[in-house]
């Protein structure tokens, strides 16, 4: 607070610098974003313009083939011509069991790294970092061959089961840290007061780590949201996810002239983490710093 | 019923020792507290005792049952926190009913019990809210509502009053007193306050660097303590320890000489007495020294000096006016005095 | 916490690392020890009527998928697939130290054998882009913190956007700016006047344009950290810098910086942990003719019409070493802490 109060004594041009430089940064933070959504309702000779960008602004061949400044015929021809709805699904899918299954093992995990002061608790931690650090293209090229020869590449479940492990890493840290914030006396009390370990992380851990356990979710999301390497190499065409889709798009529109598929499909891809920041920006917050306090 | 014994009981964590080969019998009904400073090991006997802590070697015994390797729970004991525990999602009555709940107390009987144990703590007005809500002596008395709402073997209390201001520490302190008087059960109180010790217990255990210093009553503390570090951590002010010699009776030191005392030993020793004890002479005093801090009590004053290296402090009355840099004298008498070995700290017995 | 429980909470999820984590490294490792097998050939005399016979040689496929039903890994190769031209290049690299006309023109012949470019692009990567981001990160916080409450969530919720995003569609999204075609792109021949300028064509622009979209997607990480970082400066010391006679500069030199230094190593580490695995600008941008990476090879090597897992296997050992000693500070001074907090 007092901080704050004390560097309100600015003089002016110092103010204006900040102003100038914080407005710069917010053009580069976000103009590519409204440029591609405002795009992608144009057609490919506006948005893509060799003669002049006022073009994507007024859609002047948009006007010219379709009869208004805005057309849909990017959205209609990713979602429905190219079926990027059945991504859309399959996205859903792999981001919502790999959630859920991440932060139910994740917070078993964590709870009992948290709460345990062994040395073998430490160096599985020590394990999860590397393994956290780990490029997640080294690991697929570990995979391929054993799911080749069990039968089990390209469906929806290896992949859910595959990016779940890979988020284990990160996930125990996460948690780990935010079940250290929790006072051990709680768990104790409740040991005392007549429950097992297991209820006492039941009925008085969980209702209290709410927070951490939603900011963590977000996070085990993003990841499988975000994930190009994984998906795009373990799922089979027919089951493929949108980032994995959008790539195997951008080879064959480019050649057919639909650009504006793929523009289409990149901004739908893009709504939903809009929407996820805006409802969850201070949880993400709370989650890079939660990492960086506990280093 | 419970009687608690101890035997043997060590703790270590790989070369570091916690508790030391700790041997003791505590009474049914008895109020026993564990007091030293921190580090000393009480806080970690206390949770092996609930179970919160593996025993490295030795036996516990609750009752006629050997715990060691029971969980928590099934210890029959409760327990008050230092940081009280509370469960923040629940509401003061809900925190107080978890025991019951979990022990599958028959539900008809939880209600009852609830108002009657939070009746007992004067909590009636504050059970529909939340810990969050609470100050810091409310929140207290939840975490001491919910250990006696289930009637248990014993009460486990580690440094309960530590989180309180000063004023409340006492009322609350009279509170747990007459609890214990009411209920009648075993209760195990860590403490690293004398004064808590002292009010509260029927007996006290002083404990340092994982071991028992002394076992007694908090008079038996206080009138013999079994050496240096037991006389210099009951009593506020500690108890004056001065070094010097001892030689036929007759201790000497810088500006101090005080006769009279045990013909029994000879040489090095430390010499301690109570800032109460002294008295200002007339004439020649046994200690002469000129006064280093004049603080005034309000019922009394205490004075400071420089003796034999050592600061020691004096109560003389409150009328008791001098100025820093005065000489001043006092007397000891020799029946106030306690005789320490200088190099084992231990008491050295005068017969 | 007695072993059982803890063994109990903790197996789920052990299981789930150990069973596609730690096993697929050593099946990494073992596939890089061994090399695809060689195709049986098989000369087939063709007889016609009037011309004679030809003997042509042919793949023998009944035989080959009867070697690879046998051994599915392929021939054991040791430590051939390490040395080979595709990776460590030794007897190449050996060539060029041994023979070549001057400094530049060994590095350069060395930078083009393929592993080494991938090698040099992701170290430049992640050197370059971790500190830039950091400094830039740091500075946006700094003005955030300057600005009023009522505007500092709006930057806060646009900073985010550029590092929540889809790694592959953020750099889809900056490549379609950046396109000879895009606004950015046609802008800039529009300034230097020379419409056969594009980003795509020169390596140095590529990787200009590489560097510029790994700054953009790490700053905010950086910024967040950092802000949150600066919420916790102790005013008493800022307060009594400025009794001190602190210029504005000096209080963030000597108590602000200070105080961030921490967090910083941190940032640092996970920073370069993640630019090491650079992979999806490489795709999203069509750069792989002039700039690859560690993770971009592996994935080339995996994606082709004929898998190469050897070669994979071999890169993808060679870039779980760097990450190790990427993060051998970490782990060394974490080791170093545990060992006090026992003691």
């Amino acid at each position: 607070m007092s901080y704050a109060t004390l560097t309100q004594k600015r003089p002016l041009p110092l103010n204006l610098l900040i102003s100038l430089f914080i407005i710069l940064w917010v053009v580069l933070a976000a103009f590519p974003f409204f440029w591609t959504v405002w795009g992608s309702f144009k057609v490919e000779p506006d948005f893509f313009s060799r003669e002049s960008w006022w073009n994507a602004i007024f859609g002047t061949y948009t006007q010219a083939q379709t009869g208004g400044t805005f057309t849909g015929d990017g959205y209609y021809g990713a979602w429905v011509t190219r079926e990027f709805w059945r991504a859309v699904m399959n996205t859903a899918i792999v981001t919502v069991s790999v959630t859920v299954i991440s932060l139910t093992l994740g917070t078993l995990g964590g709870y009992a790294l948290a709460r345990s002061g062994q040395r073998y608790a430490f160096w599985i931690l020590i394990a999860a970092l590397v393994f956290r650090a780990m490029p997640h293209i080294t690991l697929v090229s570990g995979y391929l061959l054993p799911f080749f020869q069990l039968n089990i590449w390209g469906v929806l479940p290896t992949s859910i089961i595959v990016l779940v492990a890979i988020n284990q890493p990160f996930t125990l840290w996460m948690l780990h840290s935010f079940f250290l914030s929790i006072p051990k006396d709680l768990d104790e009390s409740a040991m005392v007061d007549g429950c097992t370990r297991f209820q006492a992380f039941r009925m008085v851990i969980i209702p209290v780590m709410w927070p951490g356990v939603v900011t963590t979710g977000l996070f085990s999301f993003l990841l499988a949201y975000n994930d190009f390497a994984t998906t795009s190499m373990l799922l089979s065409a027919d089951n493929q996810t949108m980032v994995p889709k959008i790539s195997s798009f951008l080879g064959s529109v480019q050649e057919a002239g639909n650009v504006m598929y793929a523009v289409a499909a990149v901004v739908s891809a893009t709504v939903p983490l809009f929407i996820l920041v805006l409802f969850f920006q201070r949880q993400i917050v709370s989650g890079l710093t939660a990492g960086a306090v506990k280093g | 019923m419970a009687q608690i014994r101890l035997k043997n009981v060590s703790k270590r964590w790989n070369n570091f020792v916690g508790v030391d080969n700790f041997n003791l019998d505590i009474a049914d009904q008895e109020f026993l507290v564990l007091l030293g400073p921190s580090g000393c090991g009480k806080t970690t006997t206390m949770r092996m005792i609930a179970g919160l802590e593996d025993i490295t070697e030795g036996e516990i015994w609750i009752g006629d049952r050997l715990v060691n390797k029971l969980e928590p729970k099934d210890r029959d004991i409760s327990m008050v926190f230092q940081s009280y525990g509370l469960y923040p999602n629940m509401t003061v009555y809900e925190n107080i009913r978890f025991p019951l709940k979990v022990r599958k107390v028959p539900q008809d009987q939880h209600h009852e019990r609830v108002m009657a144990a939070s009746k007992m703590v004067e909590l009636d007005d504050f059970l529909q809210r939340r810990p969050a809500a609470l100050s810091g002596g409310q929140r207290q008395r939840v975490a001491l509502a919910r250990a006696i709402v289930r009637e248990p073997n014993a009460f486990l209390m580690d440094e309960p009053l530590s989180n309180l201001d000063a004023k409340l520490r006492v009322s609350t302190r009279a509170q747990i007193k007459n609890l214990h008087h009411t209920l009648k059960r075993t209760t195990i109180y860590v403490t690293h306050d004398q004064i808590e010790a002292m009010t509260l217990a029927d007996r006290v255990v002083v404990m340092s660097k994982g071991l028992i210093q002394q076992v007694g009553t908090p008079m038996e503390i206080y009138d013999r303590p079994a050496n240096t570090f037991v006389a210099s951590f009951i009593g506020s002010p500690a108890m004056n320890l001065v070094h010097g010699n001892i030689a036929d009776g007759v201790f000497t030191g810088d500006k101090i000489r005080i006769e009279g005392l045990s013909k029994a030993t000879n040489g090095a020793v430390t010499l301690g007495f109570r800032a109460e004890d002294a008295t200002l002479a007339e004439g020649q005093g046994q200690i002469e020294a000129p006064i280093y801090s004049v603080e005034l009590l309000g019922e009394a004053t205490m004075i400071s000096m420089r003796v034999a290296g050592e600061l020691v402090s004096i109560k003389v009355g409150k009328d008791y006016r001098a100025e820093i840099g005065d000489s001043a004298k006092f007397n000891v008498p020799p029946a106030a005095c306690h005789l320490f070995d200088r190099t084992s700290g231990a008491r050295i017995v005068a017969d | 916490m007695p072993h059982k429980t803890f063994f109990a909470f903790i197996l789920p999820s052990l299981i789930a690392m150990v069973l596609f984590i730690a096993l697929p490294i050593v099946s990494v490792v073992v596939q890089s020890f061994h090399v695809e097998h060689q195709r049986v050939l098989v000369e087939v005399e063709n007889c016609q009527p009037f011309g004679g016979c030809t003997t042509e040689v042919r793949v023998d496929t009944a035989a080959m998928a009867k070697i690879r039903a046998e051994q599915p890994m392929g021939m054991f190769n040791g430590l051939g697939t390490y040395f080979n031209r595709g990776h460590l290049a030794v007897a190449e690299v050996g060539a060029i130290l041994s023979n070549n006309a001057g400094f530049g023109d060994a590095v350069s012949r060395i930078y083009n054998l393929p592993f080494y470019k991938a090698l040099s692009f992701t170290l430049v990567f992640c050197f370059v882009v971790t500190p830039l981001a950091m400094v830039l990160g740091f500075t946006i916080a700094l003005a955030v913190n300057a600005v009023p409450r009522a505007i500092k969530g709006p930057v806060i919720f646009f900073s985010l956007l550029p590092m929540i995003i889809t790694p592959l569609i953020g750099s889809l999204i900056l490549y379609w700016m950046i396109q000879s075609n895009g606004i950015i792109g046609a802008t800039l021949q529009n300034i230097f006047d020379d419409p056969t300028l594009s980003l795509r064509q020169s390596p140095a622009l590529t990787w200009g344009s590489l560097l510029f979209y790994g700054v953009w997607t790490n700053a905010p990480f950086s910024f967040v950290v950092f802000y949150a970082g600066l919420q916790t400066v102790p005013g008493d010391t800022l307060e009594s810098a400025m009794i001190d006679g602190a210029s504005r500069w000096e209080r963030i030199r000597y108590v602000i910086i200070p105080h961030l230094a921490p967090l910083a190593t941190f940032v640092a580490l996970v920073q370069l942990m993640d630019n090491f695995r650079v992979f999806e600008p490489i795709v999203g941008f069509s750069a792989e003719s002039n700039a690859t990476s560690l993770s971009w090879l592996i994935f080339n090597d995996l994606s082709g019409d004929s898998q190469l897992f050897g070669s994979a296997g071999a890169t993808s050992v060679i870039t779980i070493i760097g990450v190790v000693i990427l993060l051998s500070p970490v782990l060394v001074r974490t080791w170093r802490e545990f060992n006090h907090k026992v003691v």
